[in-house]
């Protein structure tokens, strides 16, 4: 008998070393960092001298804000799916759409591949990015001067070229802020300084503990807002020890385990990504077309301007995390309100719907005005009637 | 694959009994791996379950091929409305297809059949009168259903690669980067993803040989796995059990996607290798309990 208790050990032995090793990994990961203490003020010092010009690397996205997870759709039957498509062709189709990949972008986890070569200091930073769902993939290159984006789901590629102007403008437009800037921010390290004291009223900026991200030792620096009313607990960012690079941005909510918003590198590399990368072809068989910048002529900041009423712009009230951004009725697009989206995820509630999420508020009044804010419902009915 | 799959001097858990001519012992193995797969390809079941696998992409180009109406991008299941564009694109089609329910249920066939079925006919007991051993004997049965994963999505890509160049155009294969690749290099990355498959597909066979050494039953082995596949599936499809996705043996069955990007993501191919690395210890030890302590009656 105590023959076969001794094959039968084996059975016993191997779970439980695959058991912790798996707890094990995360642990050793995550423990026995210690770097050389550093102030806030030094660690943002490290990420503006930062020279990282070139990198590639994966980055993971997740979202825990509570809102309903549109990712479902792709774990549906192909005939699910493409009726619930087929459901939502109609006037309000296009507004749907937009309003679902806006949804995507802060519910669940993606994953995409980023790469990114701005070594040659005389030409634009050429860039890639890959997301990745589980069939599909969809890519915007760009090698500098023309940007490709490709959704492999439709087989559709769209181009835009970027003008040599906008470039011009763009650098032209820094190096004059640049030479405007008042003296005493010309170096990074008054810029950090300068940062720090503005910041100071409204939120507490700590370096928090040394960790690992993506396989390297990283600085934390921790905000933490000073107001108790909002709903923000803390905004960590994952500084590389090494290269000052920021790997990992994390976002809090309050009363909540898991972070609200969270994205990071998990896998990142050093070395100048191959340049091919950044040639983009169009598939012969893709449907390709051309988006056009709007053209922009240079008065067109000071003529829309009269065009909206004072009483009808948004209205901030307060400052730092708990401030209230309030939206006048007329101002409210009205396919806002009629989007069926909206009124499947908000929550009727006294005087108005509510559309919830862990970080940030919004509250629909009957009225039609909008109070959006990251602090409590309660506060934002108070801030409805107080008007 | 099989050759790793012999027992080596160092890696037998019967070394203290092991007598001292290993080179010996490792021919005997290689016999019996290779009666194994004699008697394994012999059998018209593995002919017929070869022969089905190869209908899917048959079927499903003929299909398109017949049909009139062109898919309009996205449509159906993945990479289906390029295929009249590009026959090479069968092979990927079918893969997706096959993956969830086809392939698990051939395996569930060929690995719930490994104990069982030679209990069942009553030839085991004649297997362990020769000094195999029972260690061996499971490696070799073992060696046999990965042999099968291989041959079946072998067989799936090649005979989609074919059917597709029969019936189509073929041409340099888009990726779901947007970059384009030369016809030998796709035919490279078809080969690769049958791999893949084979692979992923590695830890289930495990459990199937497992469940196999629990009855003399051959049939009942092979539902009980085929439902352990299904049942695996739906949890993987449940949002609320999102943290236990990772561990499921069926989360990169579908991964092969990753295969058709450029570069090529090999991240979750490590993954995945190393997560049916822990299947095949946990099950395989499992087996080696049963198997070793169980009294061979028939």
């Amino acid at each position: 008998m105590s023959r076969n208790s001794v094959k039968w050990l084996p059975a016993i032995v191997v779970p439980v070393v695959i058991v912790a090793g798996v707890l094990a990994v995360p642990l050793q990961a995550g423990a026995a960092v210690d770097l050389p203490d550093k102030t806030a003020e030094e660690v943002l010092l490290m990420v503006s001298d930062s020279t990282v010009t070139a990198y590639s690397g994966t980055v993971e996205k997740k979202a825990e804000l509570g809102l309903p997870d549109v990712d479902l759709a792709a774990g549906m039957p192909d005939s699910m799916s493409e009726s619930a498509a087929e459901g939502t062709t109609g006037p309000g189709a296009d507004a749907a759409g937009a309003l679902t990949s806006v949804l995507e972008l802060f519910s669940g986890s993606h994953t995409a591949r980023i790469y990114v070569d701005g070594s040659d200091a005389d030409a634009p930073a050429k860039a890639r990015v890959q997301i990745q769902d589980r069939m599909d993939e969809r890519n915007v290159v760009s090698n500098g001067t023309d940007v490709w984006a490709y959704d492999s789901k439709t087989n559709t590629a769209s181009y835009l070229a970027i003008p040599a102007d906008a470039r011009a403008t763009a650098q032209a437009k820094f190096a004059e802020m640049a030479a405007g800037a008042p003296a005493e921010l010309s170096t990074p390290s008054q810029v950090a300084e300068r940062f720090l004291a503005e910041i100071d009223p409204s939120t507490t900026v700590s370096v928090g503990t040394d960790g690992t991200v993506a396989g390297r030792t990283a600085y934390e620096l921790v905000l933490t807002p000073k107001a108790t009313q909002t709903l923000v607990e803390s905004v960590s960012i994952s500084v590389d020890s090494e290269t000052g690079m920021p790997l990992q941005v994390t976002v809090r909510a309050n009363g909540q385990e898991e972070p609200a918003f969270e994205v990071g590198f998990t896998a990142v590399d050093f070395s100048t990504p191959s340049a091919e990368l950044f040639e983009f072809t169009p598939p012969a068989d893709a449907t390709v077309d051309e988006v056009t910048l709007p053209v922009m002529p240079e008065q067109s900041a000071d003529q829309t301007k009269p065009e909206i009423p004072a009483e009808n712009l948004p209205v901030v009230t307060g400052t730092g995390w708990d401030a209230i951004v309030e939206v006048p009725a007329a101002s409210v697009p009205a396919e806002l309100s009629a989007n069926p989206l909206m009124s499947e995820f908000a929550t009727p509630v006294d005087g108005g719907q509510v559309f919830s999420t862990s970080l940030v508020n919004v509250f629909l009044a009957d009225d039609g005005r909008i109070f959006a804010g990251s602090v409590p419902v309660e506060l934002l009915q108070a801030a409805a009637d107080a008007q | 694959m099989s050759s790793n799959s012999v027992p080596s001097p160092q890696s037998s858990s019967t070394a203290t009994a092991r007598p001292a001519v290993p080179s010996q012992r490792r021919s005997a193995g290689l016999a019996l791996l290779g009666s194994e797969l004699t008697v394994l390809f012999r059998r018209r079941r593995t002919w017929a379950m070869l022969v089905a696998i190869a209908l899917i992409p048959i079927l499903l180009a003929v299909a398109v091929r017949l049909s009139s109406q062109t898919l309009s991008p996205g449509e159906g299941p993945p990479f289906l409305d390029r295929v009249t564009q590009n026959g090479l694109f069968v092979a990927f089609t079918a893969m997706i297809v096959a993956i969830p329910l086809f392939l698990p249920l051939t395996i569930g066939v060929v690995a719930g059949d490994t104990i069982a079925g030679e209990a069942g006919l009553g030839t085991l007991r004649y297997l362990l009168v020769a000094p195999a051993g029972r260690v061996r004997l499971l490696l070799v049965k073992y060696a046999g259903v990965a042999v099968f994963c291989l041959a079946a999505t072998l067989t799936l890509a090649v005979a989609g690669t074919l059917i597709g160049a029969a019936l189509f155009p073929v041409g340099p294969v888009t990726l779901l980067s947007g970059d384009v690749i030369g016809v030998p290099e796709s035919l490279l990355r078809s080969a690769l993803i049958a791999l893949y498959v084979t692979v992923s597909l590695l830890g289930f066979a495990a459990i199937g040989m497992f469940i196999s050494t629990l009855t003399d039953v051959p049939v009942g082995a092979m539902a009980a796995t085929v439902v352990v596949s299904v049942v695996v599936q739906i949890l993987d499809v449940l949002p609320q059990l999102a943290w236990l996705h990772p561990w499921l043996f069926s989360h990169y069955w579908l991964g092969f996607a990753d295969l058709l990007r450029q570069p090529m993501d090999l991240g979750s191919f490590g993954d995945n290798a190393l997560l049916q690395l822990g299947y095949i210890a946990v099950f395989g030890a499992l087996a080696y309990g049963r198997f070793s302590t169980k009294d061979i009656l028939s």
